[in-house]
């Protein structure tokens, strides 16, 4: 048995054509360098089904398998699953630490501690006030001074308490424009829908849609700093994704389940806006501070301006001082220059009002340092994680050019080869037996 | 084999480190141009806590040092007019011993007595006497004065008493309590009473002598040796002001000090970490310049 004369042509020929894809492989993967979420592509190839010839060897009578050539079986894309979700979870972590910390530093804000603005000072001047007062109580300028540092005072309060409200508004706010039935979750939702379609039908023509992929990964890495994430890969291809702890999954297939009602836990971006905004969040928290503060503040002088209460109100955003100056107290006798209330009312300086709101600038500034603490920590591993993925799925140029240089040598080797079946054949044709 | 490095790595990686180099630098920047190492709560919860108690008690200890001053003020006021009484008493004991040495005639009494008279407007003129608008010996009633010019001689203030706070929960008296000596008159034998007398008694002429020389000058000196008494007592208040006022003064020093220690920049040390900060990120800046052009791509022709 002999080997058909014109074999080694097609040998030659799927090198040449292998190489080919291969190279255009690489130059996908150089333009692609720098787009976002793509995942470098290898074309896998493989040696053809060899040439069985039946007892080649005329001294052995064995056969033997006759290469032929190499053809690309699949192009792949390279990508760790594992990682995704590594780095998805971490990626929930970030967003509801990045939230949390935007959130909190605006509340910090609002406080403008330390400084000459803050409400430490205002309620500083209107301790001296009553100093001030203690010294000429029978000056209707003191007592005018009196009632107008603590007028600054109440407007403060009422500013502050009312930055904490918007504070927690703009977070409702935020958290329905993202979750909205037009939001970015349901934006997102159904384009994974649709590419989940059209990969089940890639699929089902034999085609490796890795560009589809690709694109559906991003979207899901973007979902996944709304919430936390779960992807569960079906046997069509079609990822059914879970999403916070909403009730049914956000995508199954072709379809969308949103808007649905997430808690604080689902995590993420929302879950943060949802704890911030919930009763028990940390903006709730400090406006209960400011409105213990406010009620202390109007207890402790209200026992001691007896004649009449020198603050009505006992919340942030309600307190107001009830007293002109004409009633300003200054003695609980009737004489114009007793100062025993005044001396009192400055004494109460340092005491369980001014602690109080100490005590509150010290809550607000640990919860930044925390989310500060807890979004480096967040921030250091998506990192880590994204480097990890990087090394895996992203594109090294240097690799690129390397392989290029790989193919473009398989190729001209397989030319070679090529030309040299060509002469071989020339040689056959041309120059035997004539 | 070892993980693949891709371009993208080295980008992403170089530029953190920019960023982050450049955040360090900011904030030693921000440390040194505000002179604070406590900018917001974040930076030291408890730090910010207790500068904003700090701050507030130097405020305090101001308006007691304040109040302290004000209370030396007007004890110095006290005390001026209580000396100008107490010449002008002694002044009457001259005349009443003069007057009593039995060589004066009818007239030359009737003199005498009009002296103490005019001595005696001129002890209640000073008892009149005011502290930035307030009447300082008629108690908490400082808009009235204490004594009437003329014959009508009762105390028209009260037995209240003006405090200056001295500091948290310490405050001192700062009424001196003149009625206690002028007396109410109309006979009390307090000092406004004995001068009345003792003009009456000059009056009255030669037959009085020995009544002045006996009864109303015993009374006039048991009169100023309460005043004396009254005068030690202011001393003793304006000398527990003046303690007050360095001690609050010290106690300011102290406040000042741990408020700095608590809030403000190690200006040294921040200046020597920013340098280093600012090599570092120079350093990043030129290590991203050269490392990221670097490909192979420059070596394939």
């Amino acid at each position: 048995m002999s080997i058909p004369t014109l074999q080694g042509l097609q040998t030659a020929l799927s090198g040449l054509l292998a190489n080919q894809e291969a190279i255009d492989t690489t130059g996908q993967n150089i333009t692609n360098a720098n787009t976002e979420g793509y995942s470098r592509q290898t074309a896998v190839l493989q040696a053809n089904e060899p040439l069985r010839i039946a007892a080649l060897s005329p001294v052995t009578g064995e056969g033997a398998q006759l290469g032929t050539g190499v053809s690309v079986q699949t192009i792949t894309r390279i990508r760790n699953t594992y990682l995704d979700g590594e780095y998805r979870s971490q990626n929930t972590a970030l967003g509801a630490a990045n939230t949390q910390l935007e959130e909190l530093q605006q509340a910090q804000g609002a406080f403008d501690e330390p400084s000459s603005a803050g409400l430490s000072s205002q309620l500083s001047a209107f301790w001296s006030s009553w100093s001030e007062l203690a010294d000429s109580p029978s000056s209707e300028a003191a007592k005018v001074g009196v009632v107008s540092v603590a007028t600054q005072l109440t407007d403060t309060l009422h500013q502050l308490s009312s930055q904490l409200q918007s504070i927690e508004g703009q977070a409702t706010a935020q958290y329905a424009s993202l979750a909205g039935p037009s939001g970015t979750v349901a934006g997102d939702a159904e384009q994974i829908a649709q590419l989940n379609q059209q990969i089940k039908q890639s699929l089902l023509a034999h085609q490796q849609p890795n560009n589809l992929e690709d694109r559906r990964d991003l979207l899901i890495d973007k979902l996944s700093s709304l919430a936390s994430v779960t992807v569960t890969t079906e046997a069509d291809g079609t990822d059914t994704i879970a999403f916070g702890n909403a009730a049914a999954p956000l995508v199954e297939g072709g379809k969308v389940n949103w808007p649905q009602a997430l808690t604080p836990a689902a995590g993420g971006q929302l879950g943060a806006l949802l704890s911030l905004s919930s009763p028990e969040g940390a903006l709730a928290q400090y406006q209960d501070g400011l409105n213990e503060f406010a009620a202390t503040l109007a207890k402790s002088v209200n026992a001691l301006h007896t004649a009449t209460p020198f603050f009505k109100g006992a919340t942030a955003a309600t307190l107001e001082v009830a007293v002109t100056p004409a009633e300003v107290q200054t003695s609980s006798e009737a004489a114009s220059g007793g100062n025993k209330v005044a001396l009192a009312i400055a004494a109460l300086r340092g005491g369980a009002a001014d602690q109080r709101y100490a005590a509150l600038v010290e809550q607000v500034g640990s919860g930044v340092q925390n989310a500060q603490a807890s979004q480096a920590t967040s921030q250091a591993v998506v990192n880590t994680l994204s480097d990890a993925r990087q090394s895996v799925s992203g594109v090294s140029l240097d690799e690129e050019m390397t392989n290029l240089i790989t193919f473009q040598r398989g190729y001209e080797a397989s030319a070679r080869a090529l030309n040299a079946m060509n002469e071989m054949l020339e040689t056959l044709i041309n120059h035997t037996g004539v | 084999m070892s993980a693949r490095i891709t371009t993208d790595m080295v980008i992403g990686s170089t530029l953190a480190d920019i960023n982050a180099a450049q955040a360090t630098m900011t904030r030693s920047q921000e440390e040194l141009s505000s002179g604070k190492s406590i900018l917001e709560p974040s930076d030291n919860p408890y730090g910010a806590a207790q500068a904003i108690t700090l701050q507030s008690s130097i405020n305090g200890l101001s308006a007691y040092e304040h109040g302290a001053q004000d209370g030396v003020s007007w004890m110095n006021t006290s005390s001026s007019a209580l000396t100008s009484i107490d010449s002008q008493v002694q002044r009457v004991r001259e005349l009443v011993l003069q007057g009593a040495s039995g060589m004066n005639s009818a007239t030359d009494l009737e003199n005498i007595a009009e002296e103490v008279e005019q001595l005696t407007e001129g002890v209640k003129q000073s008892a009149d006497t005011q502290y930035a608008g307030q009447y300082v010996f008629s108690g908490t009633l400082t808009s009235t004065a204490p004594y009437k010019a003329g014959a009508e001689d009762a105390y028209q203030g009260n037995g209240g008493a003006v405090s200056r706070a001295l500091g948290p929960g310490s405050s001192v008296n700062v009424s001196v309590n003149l009625a206690s000596v002028l007396g109410n008159g109309g006979g009390d034998g307090k000092l406004l009473s004995t001068l009345r007398t003792i003009a009456k008694n000059m009056r009255e002429g030669p037959a009085a002598v020995e009544t002045l020389r006996t009864t109303d000058l015993a009374a006039l000196d048991t009169n100023l040796n309460s005043l004396t008494g009254l005068q030690a007592e202011a001393g003793a208040v304006t000398d527990q002001l003046q303690l007050a006022l360095s001690r609050i003064s010290s106690l300011q020093e102290t406040a000042t000090v741990q408020l700095s220690n608590v809030q403000d920049a190690n200006i040294a040390q921040v200046s020597i970490e920013y340098s280093n900060q600012h090599a570092a990120f120079e350093a990043a800046l030129r290590a991203g310049a050269s490392i990221v052009q670097e490909s192979l791509l420059e070596f394939l022709h």
